[in-house]
């Protein structure tokens, strides 16, 4: 070992002596990295986490059959997307039934969900000019439920007053016509799915990536140690003096 | 580790080199096999029930279960409180530990109390009224630690109450709760195994605990999941640098050469994430892994199913400095995978046929003799896959192979500037270094807390 090194040593144990924190040198530190035990399984399976809620479904279906992890929800991914779609496109009881394939509990447990759902119906009932059955259905699915819940009464009340007006385009509760409503139901239904999958919502990588900075800076009050700085390098860097 | 020289008459540096490389993936060849055990934190002894033999007098009686206690004579003073500890220290490898009493009777003056003593602690005093010790007194609700005067800290608690103590190893304090509700918590300056303690003092007083074996009145695993996600919260504050998640992927894919899904993932990232530029990838740069990238694919994906034989060959051509030397630990590592493929399908003649050309030599060799000693014991069994070498039929077996191979691979590149970069991917040794620090940390603050571990936060999240 050089006289640089052996100084550079020194100066780090004097300056761990003066704050009383241990000192780890490289080739310690190294021992214990070399002891912790990560399983490929599982770097796969942060990997797979981070292709599927990051979106990259292709990714992911070609990393499932590259490296044999599985990922249980990348037919939910998809399934989701098709939720969003139906309700988009108008196709509401398609919509439904789709939800109620991926996880029954999803309507069960959103009664605010489920209604606006059953508004959108109707809606689009109006849309296309059925009358007849807007009314009854108005009367059988939504009546009971607005009977329940005054705010609820009154959206229904909204929504079946469309069809007092010949020209629905100008009347006050116009908007429910629009595109916008379609949406504003659809980001409903895909948050409700998004939080009945909750871990599913954001990629774990990102945290564990934090966490590394945080144990760092805990580490750092009680001893000097090699520090890792540069994250995509994932150099191992002298203890700081 | 030993450099094994004896094949390698031609000393040039890359060969030893590799040598060294291939080492290390023997050592993971076995993890498998004790892989049941290396997760767990030793196991801590955990109370379960009252210690009788370190009793203080005959003014207590512990029931026959041990989980129930009743203070049978008269108090006379302050030096003859019915005091019992529980059999074991709580444990400290976690995020919380906590106990609970029902007080089935407060007696004449209800002078019952619950807290943490110290193994040393005098028998007769109340639990907080000595020095290294917390006690929650029932008949003032105040706070005892370690002083004879206490503070005021809560409700007063009698018959028909229940009554919880804990230790909060993440905010290191004492915490106390009453009938399903935290009263309050104090911070924790009494170091050592501390034993949960219960005391009664007056006639006829009796207390039932509960050391977890029945539910609790209290939501202790909320009480958990609230400290966590408090940690989680102050965690999730921190800034990343941007892309820094995508680009350790990226280097993921391209390291261990998953080519099609890199391809897929290029595709895509291109119409969402701005592509990062990774010159300097593990001292590589883009143009030879690329160049390498088809290779170490179709290498993986022969080994991943089984197909050694087409492997070897493909490494004859590609890569013969590979497997030049026999006795290589990559050769070995190619051989016991090829024997354990043949016992797979049930060609077992076969298999010994193969074993005696290719495995036999390294019976007793260092560091080759438990994997090769493994292998052979899969001939023993009618069903291997459930023995104790079963784990070598498993995936993450040919994982391995598979990864060892593409190691060296990438370090046949010429310009190459630090071997060990070949070994372990970005992702991993910033994983290492995660796991480490906890670890450290923990052991520094005298091993209270839960540690990292990476295979439960991944099975949390899928919960």
């Amino acid at each position: 070992m050089s006289l640089f090194w052996i100084v550079i040593r020194q100066l780090a144990e004097i300056e761990a002596m003066a704050t009383s924190k241990k000192v780890i040198t490289k080739e310690e530190w190294e021992k214990k990295l070399n002891d912790v035990k990560i399983m490929k399984e599982d770097m796969n399976k942060l990997v797979m986490n981070f292709l599927v809620t990051e979106g990259y479904v292709d990714a992911a279906e070609k990393f499932r059959m590259e490296s044999g992890t599985e990922h249980i929800d990348l037919a939910t991914i998809t399934d989701r997307m098709a939720v969003k779609k139906a309700v988009q496109c108008g196709n509401v009881e398609d919509a439904i039934e789709k939800v109620n394939d991926l996880n029954p509990e999803i309507l069960d447990t959103n009664p605010q969900l489920f209604f606006h759902l059953q508004q959108q119906r109707l809606i689009e009932l109006i849309r296309n000019g059925k009358v007849e059955e807007a009314l009854e259905f108005a009367q059988e699915e939504l009546a009971p439920r607005g009977e329940e819940n005054q705010s609820f009464l009154e959206e229904l009340e909204r929504t079946v007053s469309l069809l007092a007006f010949e020209d629905v385009s100008n009347c006050p509760v116009g908007e429910l016509l629009d595109i916008s409503q379609r949406l504003k139901t659809a980001s409903e239904v895909n948050a409700a799915i998004l939080t009945s999958q909750s871990h599913e919502k954001d990629p774990k990588l990102p945290s564990l990536l934090k966490m590394l900075i945080w144990a760092q800076n805990q580490l750092d009050e009680k001893a000097a140690y090699p520090h890792i700085n540069d994250l995509s390098t994932a150099t191992l860097e002298d203890p700081a003096i | 580790m030993t450099n094994h020289s004896s094949a390698n008459s031609d000393s040039n540096g890359t060969n030893i080199h590799n040598q060294d490389l291939g080492w290390y993936f023997l050592e993971l060849a076995r993890l498998g096999a004790s892989r049941a055990t290396h997760l767990e934190d030793t196991e801590e002894q955990l109370p379960s029930e009252l210690n009788t033999i370190n009793s203080s007098g005959g003014f207590q009686l512990v029931s026959t279960d041990k989980l129930s206690v009743k203070y049978t004579s008269v108090n006379r003073h302050g030096h003859d409180v019915g005091v019992v500890q529980a059999n074991n220290p709580a444990p400290v490898k976690r995020l919380v530990y906590y106990f609970e009493i029902f007080v089935k009777d407060a007696g004449a003056k209800g002078q019952i109390a619950i807290g943490f003593t110290i193994g040393t602690f005098k028998m007769r005093r109340q639990p907080g009224w000595e020095a290294n010790s917390c006690g929650y007194h029932g008949d003032d609700g105040m706070l005892y630690c370690g002083q004879g005067k206490g503070e005021t800290f809560g409700p007063t608690y009698t018959a028909n109450d229940i009554v919880g103590a804990g230790i909060n190893y993440a905010s290191q304090e004492f915490f106390f709760t009453k009938n399903g509700a935290v009263v309050g918590a104090v911070y924790k300056d009494v170091k050592g195994p501390l034993f949960p303690t219960i005391a009664v003092h007056s006639p006829n007083e009796e207390v039932q605990v509960n050391f977890g074996q029945k539910p609790f009145a209290f939501d202790v695993k909320d009480f958990e999941k609230q400290e966590r996600m408090k940690q989680q919260a102050t965690i999730e504050k921190i800034s990343l640098p941007p892309n820094v998640s995508y680009g350790i992927v990226r280097s993921y894919l391209l390291f261990y050469g998953y080519e099609d899904t890199l391809n897929s993932f290029d595709v895509a990232s291109k119409t969402t994430v701005p592509p990062v530029y990774m010159a300097q990838e593990n001292g590589f740069n883009e143009q030879d892994i690329v160049y390498a990238l088809n290779q170490r694919k179709t290498l993986r994906k022969l080994i991943k199913s089984g197909e050694i034989d087409s492997a070897l060959g493909k490494l004859h051509d590609w890569y013969p400095q590979i497997v030049q030397d026999d006795k290589s630990a990559t050769c070995f590592l190619l051989h016991c995978q090829k024997f354990i493929e043949l016992v797979r399908v049930g060609a077992l003649e076969e298999a010994v046929k193969y074993g005696r050309i290719e495995l036999a030599k390294f019976f007793g060799l260092t560091g080759f003799e438990d994997l090769v000693q493994d292998c052979v014991a899969l001939l023993a069994y009618e069903q291997p896959q459930e023995s104790s070498v079963g784990y070598l039929l498993e995936e993450s077996q040919r994982e391995v192979v598979a990864d060892t191979v593409n190691a060296m691979i990438l370090s046949t590149n010429p310009n190459l500037k630090d071997s060990h970069a070949c070994l372990q991917s970005c992702l991993e040794r910033l994983l290492r270094q995660l796991t480490a620090c906890c670890l450290e940390r923990r052991s520094l603050n005298g091993d209270q807390g839960e540690a990292f571990h990476l295979h439960r936060e991944l099975d949390i999240s899928k919960n």
